[in-house]
């Protein structure tokens, strides 16, 4: 349904995309995650045409935004992180002239979107008088008018509380459901990002660095934090029976072995196991792993466009 | 249809916000001025020397419409330009710093159609703004002075002199000339929206607007320059006081407005060049 293929992109000779690919399937949550300058904003800034890239394109329903821009446009609705609408006007104002840049304005259409975000009662005050999360949910009613295939989410939790953005994953699902409606979600919020996305890609400095199913992590072995005394000792005992050490106080077991056993058999052999608990690796773990280890690498060269 | 309904937006942008409404609110205070002391015994007594030196009479001739052509000849140009390109040199920039053109450009809208509907909007302001310090004016002197007697026109720099005996003769020609300094104007728009169109602040794009067109007035007085007179803009913007003449040139007036028409879709172009290349990260 979207897909970018090689985006390079530079500002002021600067590299801020560097040859990234990847898809979002049809009905699929996509997360795109990465630190700040990751070349996030700019990624979703050449899906939506407001950035030209300088080699590659992104293609939505098959339709090449650098190419047909109205055409594949025409599918897609966007969120902003602290969107910007004319705060003079009403929120009902608003969406009239933001939605007549796609098509004629259907008003019923937008009552019911209107009523469905939780607007009805405030759309005719001015938005100048809205908070943060009347402006998101006017944001959402904006991006769903008229009916887009994809939704672009950059950033849209971010300054909502915590009943805000559960309402706004909940809302977000239950499109996917009814709609089959694909999304493609840029946050720092990563236990957000878990809990609605199917998969995910992460960048790095303008690189694609990973890519992952999420529902592979859910199925991975769990990790174990324990702690015992002495370490050293326990360590030796790891050593002998294939337990891999990931840091001091978290172990990975080999599947053969039941957790259990090992720790019967570190009590039988002197160690004190004051705590022994699984836990599932989150994808702020996998996060953190894989940033960390491109961090330590060299600077990636900046391959320059031809 | 479309391009129509979205202008109507693109309108209501524009005049729902309250600084565009700032020109309006200053005219009308300087038109109450400009009557107060049109209405003083030293200045109508200059008026009445001017009138009657050309052999006039001034009952006449010192008239609603004769001040009218005061109020707008004379304020348009100095006073109006600022309002002008204050609200021109907002329409592209001021969005792309408050950040509503991203939601405008996530739209399946080409940048072209963007910019000609904000054209078209900062257009019908121009004219609009120009028709309504006519009436208001006009409105103002009939309270002043009542709506009867001719219209006395003196421009020296222009070199047009014509009086119209007729209350209808002279409406006409005045109504003629609110359009055509409406038309001018435009011109002081277009500069201001090309330099909206380009990654600046807008203060900054109506500044600059506002010095190309003040360094064009003073480099124009200068005596060496009079030759090159009709290469200044401000010059042909002058050029619709022509439709005030006792007989109209339509080619003179046609070749200014040629000028300035073609002026105006070199900015357009200009700006529209610049809006097209720019990157508007999200």
């Amino acid at each position: 349904m979207l897909s970018v293929t090689g985006l390079c992109k530079s500002f002021g000779g600067k590299p801020a995309l560097l040859d990234v690919s990847f898809h979002v399937e049809s009905g699929e949550i996509h997360g795109l995650l990465g630190h700040n300058g990751a070349g996030k904003s700019t990624t979703l800034g050449i899906i939506l045409g407001m950035v030209e890239p300088d080699r590659g394109e992104a293609l939505v329903g098959g339709i090449s935004v650098q190419k047909d821009h109205s055409a594949a446009l025409r599918q897609v609705g966007a969120i902003f992180e602290s969107p910007a609408f004319y705060e003079y006007l009403s929120g009902w104002e608003n969406l009239k002239i933001l939605s007549g840049y796609s098509g004629p304005f259907d008003p019923k259409a937008a009552r019911d979107v209107v009523e469905r975000v939780g607007l009805g009662h405030r759309i005719d005050d001015k938005v100048e008088h809205y908070s943060h999360g009347m402006r998101q949910r006017l944001a959402l009613a904006q991006s769903l008018l008229p009916e887009p295939k994809v939704l672009l989410l950059d950033e849209p939790t971010d300054g909502l509380d915590p009943e805000g953005i559960k309402w706004f994953r909940d809302f977000i699902l239950d499109l996917r459901k009814e709609r089959g409606m694909t999304v493609l979600f840029n946050s720092h919020l990563l236990a957000e990002v878990e809990q609605m996305c199917d998969r995910v890609t992460i960048l790095r400095e303008g690189r694609l660095v990973h890519r992952t199913d999420l529902k592979s992590l859910q199925h991975e072995a769990p990790i174990y934090e324990v702690d015992l005394e002495p370490w050293e000792g326990a360590c030796d005992f790891f050593k002998l029976n294939g337990v891999s050490v990931i840091s001091p106080g978290r172990i990975s077991l080999p599947p053969e072995l039941e957790p259990a056993i090992l720790v019967a058999a570190l009590v039988g052999s002197g160690v004190r196991v004051s705590s022994f608990a699984p836990v599932r690796r989150s994808l702020e773990d996998l996060y953190l792993e894989i940033t960390e280890r491109h961090s330590k690498d060299q600077a990636l060269p900046f391959i320059p466009v031809a | 249809m479309n391009f129509l309904s979205q202008l109507r937006g693109e309108l209501r942008k524009l005049f729902g916000r309250r600084r565009t409404y700032m020109g309006y609110v200053v005219f009308l205070a300087m038109e109450a001025i400009i009557l107060f002391v049109f209405k003083l015994p030293r200045s109508q007594r200059s008026m009445r020397e001017l009138i009657e030196t050309n052999g006039l009479g001034f009952d006449n001739y010192y008239s609603s419409l004769t001040v009218t052509y005061w109020i707008m000849g004379f304020s348009m140009f100095l006073l109006g330009s600022i309002y002008f390109a204050l609200v021109a040199g907002d329409i592209v920039a001021k969005e792309s710093e408050d950040g509503n053109l991203r939601l405008v450009l996530a739209r399946p809208v080409s940048r072209l159609r963007i910019l000609l509907l904000k054209y078209a909007a900062v257009s019908i302001y121009t004219v609009s703004f120009v028709l309504f310090v006519g009436i208001t004016g006009y409105a103002m002197a009939v309270a002043a002075l009542g709506w009867d007697g001719g219209l006395f026109v003196w421009n020296y720099k222009m070199k047009v002199f014509a009086v119209f005996g007729s209350w209808g003769d002279g409406m006409g020609r005045i109504a003629l000339a609110a359009v055509g300094i409406g038309i001018s104007m435009i011109t002081l728009s277009s500069i201001a929206f090309m330099f909206s169109c380009f990654k600046m602040k807008p203060a900054a794009a109506t500044i600059v607007a506002l010095s190309i067109l003040f360094v064009d007035l003073v480099l124009q007085e200068f005596p060496f320059f009079k030759p090159y007179e009709q290469y200044f803009v401000t010059w042909r913007m002058s050029n619709w006081v022509y439709l005030l003449e006792m007989n109209i040139s339509w080619a003179k007036l046609a070749g200014s407005y040629a000028f300035l028409f073609g002026l105006n879709a070199t900015l357009f172009l200009i700006g529209f060049t610049a809006f097209r290349l720019r990157d508007f990260k999200t």
